[in-house]
């Protein structure tokens, strides 16, 4: 159903070299180019020998073609499908998000044919028309690199103000929240954007204020313990870590994370949700946290 | 024998090398057995070719280990996605592809097979030294499969029929849709092919927590999607975890169920034969065959939503008819306000109450209360009381624990 030649890399290559070619003549390096840029990093070995060779019959040896407009296809069903699907998100809201043509089209799932369910419940207020304009604004900054100032509460309910620099707006599937990272700001890097009172595009003179540079990251060594299919389940848990696996015994499994410094708290209670499975052996700051929880939960008395 | 190519035919042989490079990662080609030494040699050479930024390699005492390693955290879109951009190809097909789409290239054109025929040989073909040889029945396959795929629509004219191009009355969404729904929507790897139709430039978003290797399955998932609207019955092929043996399940799709904390698929789907609602993993499916639609879609999915309450993963014991209750009580200092936000945001079908000051309760009734462990376990420096109406949940939980504190040094008495 997903899996079709059309939507290849080598049919987007083919497509731009095609359009290079009504366009003028390109110079072999130029081709090579347009290769490298959609295809893959092998596919230069066999796109322009075929096309050169006659074996698609799309391009003559003086670099010409018969093709006479530059390659479109109209949207397939699958893709409109999936656009309609799409539509019935909540989350489109944020978006001016064109329904025109899709009337009569089939979506490829509704809400009501997957549920999420582990995502946390307290996340974006997507109805919420001020959340929305807050999310377009910071978006705006973000695309065209513009400065943000910004109004919170503080951790005391105290009014917190300033002018940041945003880079990327992070969404998490988990905590169904976006966030702002912002630099610039000695006081702020990361910004949840449904805690945002206000948030505007800054006009007037903004000073980089040389604010914290990107996280820090550590490795995190686990060494798990094949026990009720661990092994799988720790992978899979910590898939999306930048990793490394080692199989040290018969059942024994070490692996190595590469994790941003910030979230130590977070790590330790995903640690410690696997149990006697997973033993922490480095950092030697990460253990000190499983073991201080651990002798923490020893004085409750629980066993 | 034949040559290497860089793209592939079938989807699924390297679906199970990607999951096996991205997901674990320690396997050296020795121990790749089950296939044969050139088909690793190949799999591997082609992630290199989609994928060599993220390819790592480690050397062992058995061997080199070739890996993926991606940060999902730092990327723009799902690299993942290459493959699904991989399908190999005819000569044909590609030539038939662009030269048909340049001769309709406008909705108000209407051709025949004959007409395109001869179009396709004078003003195109003809140019080439050898020019290629279609013959009828090739255009008709493909025509056909275009109009299924609405690249095309198709007329009868009297006694002929005429194809045209699909009129695109759909405008592309802006590039910001894309770039976030492509990564979070279900199946978002068609999202990326319409993004391929786009300009390129950096997306405006990043994902944390964000599972890329479900993609693998999208395919799975697109049909039983489809089986779903159809309110069709499937036959899926299922793989034995334990076993790693293939068996065929005719069953009714109801609902695919998602994990955003373990980046885990699933198919909840009825069982006529066992007569109960039951859960495949979706990585596990290795195909999907629709069959005929069922008029008790609507009464079955009913049957799920009445489960619901009482699901905290999809795991559904003894036909949905027992359940389970567990609790567990936590001790919340002063300034500790957010264990207690953790515990309602977290909480899914269960319930939390104040039982005194800085002393909170959990509880949930639930089909296998097994499932909630790892999750209370997180709780751990601060449970002062856990109950199950399972006492093998309840000993399995307290066992763990002891077997932690012997994990870290910590036997003994209170420390």
């Amino acid at each position: 159903m997903i899996f079709r030649e059309y939507f290849s890399a080598y049919y987007i290559t083919v497509g731009k070299i095609l359009e290079a070619l009504l366009k003028g003549t390109p110079t072999e390096k130029e081709l090579q180019a347009i290769v490298r840029k959609y295809a893959f990093e092998e596919s230069a070995a066999t796109i322009l020998p075929a096309l050169k060779q006659g074996e698609w019959q799309l391009m003559k040896e003086d670099l010409t073609t018969p093709i006479r407009r530059a390659p479109t296809m109209p949207m397939t069903l699958l893709e409109k499908r999936w656009l309609k699907a799409v539509s019935l998100d909540p989350r489109i809201r944020l978006f001016a998000f064109p329904t025109e043509g899709l009337e009569e089209v089939e979506p490829l799932f509704t809400p009501a044919d997957y549920r999420v369910f582990d995502r946390y419940g307290d996340g974006d207020p997507y109805e919420d028309e001020t959340y929305r304009r807050h999310f377009r604004t910071a978006l705006e900054a973000v695309k065209n690199g513009k400065p943000l100032f910004i109004r919170m509460k503080g951790r005391k309910g105290n009014d917190v103000c300033g002018v940041c620099m945003p880079y990327k707006l992070e969404y998490s599937e988990k905590d169904d929240k976006f966030r702002l990272l912002t630099r610039g700001n000695r006081f702020v890097t990361t910004l949840n954007l449904a805690k945002l009172t206000e948030c505007r595009l800054h006009e007037g003179k903004w000073e980089n204020r040389r604010g914290r540079g990107p996280a820090a990251q550590c490795v995190v060594v686990l060494e798990i313990d094949d026990r009720r299919n661990a092994m799988e389940r720790v992978m899979f848990h910590f898939a999306h870590f930048k990793k490394q696996a080692e199989k040290i015994g018969a059942r024994k499994y070490l692996l190595r994370i590469w994790c941003d410094q910030e979230d130590d708290m977070e790590m330790a209670i995903r640690i410690l949700s696997f149990g006697p499975m997973v033993k922490v052996l480095e950092p030697a700051p990460m253990v000190d946290l499983i073991r201080k929880k651990l002798i923490m939960q020893k004085n409750c008395g629980l066993i | 024998m034949s040559a290497y190519r860089e793209l592939i035919k079938n989807f699924g042989r390297i679906r199970a090398y990607m999951r096996e490079f991205y997901v674990y990662g320690f396997k050296h080609r020795e121990q790749y057995a089950a296939k044969s030494p050139r088909s690793y040699d190949d799999e591997r050479r082609r992630m290199e070719s989609w994928l060599g930024d993220y390819m790592s390699f480690v050397r062992t005492p058995e061997g080199k280990n070739m890996f993926l390693s991606i940060d999902s955290r730092r990327m723009d879109h799902n690299p993942l996605y290459k493959a699904w951009k991989a399908k190999s190809f005819t000569d044909g097909d590609i030539t038939l592809h662009f030269i048909l789409l340049d001769i309709l290239h406008d909705p108000s054109i209407a051709l025949s097979v004959g007409d395109l025929l001869e179009v396709m040989e004078r003003d195109y073909l003809s140019s080439f030294n050898s020019p290629m040889v279609l013959d009828e029945s090739t255009l008709r396959k493909k025509l056909k499969e275009y109009v299924a795929e609405g690249i095309l629509t198709m007329e009868k004219q009297g006694r002929r029929i005429l194809y045209r191009r699909a009129e695109d009355k759909t405008d592309l969404p802006s590039r910001d849709v894309l770039d976030l729904f492509s990564e979070i929507s279900p199946c978002g790897v068609v999202g990326s092919f319409l993004l391929d139709r786009t300009e390129e430039r950096d997306s405006p978003f990043r994902f944390k927590h964000h599972y890329i290797t479900g993609t693998l399955e999208s395919d799975i998932m697109a049909q039983l999607f489809d089986a779903m609207r159809k309110q069709s019955s499937v036959t899926v092929t299922n793989v034995a975890r334990r076993t790693g043996e293939p068996g065929q399940f005719r069953v009714v799709p109801l609902r695919i169920y998602l994990s955003v904390q373990s980046g885990r698929q699933y198919l909840m789907a009825y069982s006529p034969e066992q007569n109960r609602i039951r859960g495949f993993r979706l990585d596990y499916l290795s195909g999907v065959k629709i069959e005929e639609p069922t008029p008790r879609f609507g009464e079955l999915r009913a049957r799920l939503d009445a489960l619901a309450p009482s699901l905290w993963g999809v795991f559904i014991k003894d036909r949905g008819g027992k359940t389970e209750q567990v609790s567990f009580t936590v001790k919340v200092g002063q300034n500790e306000g957010y264990i207690v936000d953790r515990l309602e945001r977290e909480k899914r079908t269960g319930q939390v109450e104040c039982l005194a000051p800085g002393l909170y309760r959990f509880s949930a009734t639930v089909q296998d209360a097994g499932e909630l462990r790892p999750w209370i376990r997180t709780f751990l420096c601060r449970i002062v009381s856990f109950e199950c109406s399972n006492p093998r949940v309840k000993e399995q939980f307290l066992e763990d624990l002891r077997a932690m504190y012997a994990l870290y040094g910590l036997g003994g008495e209170s420390v």
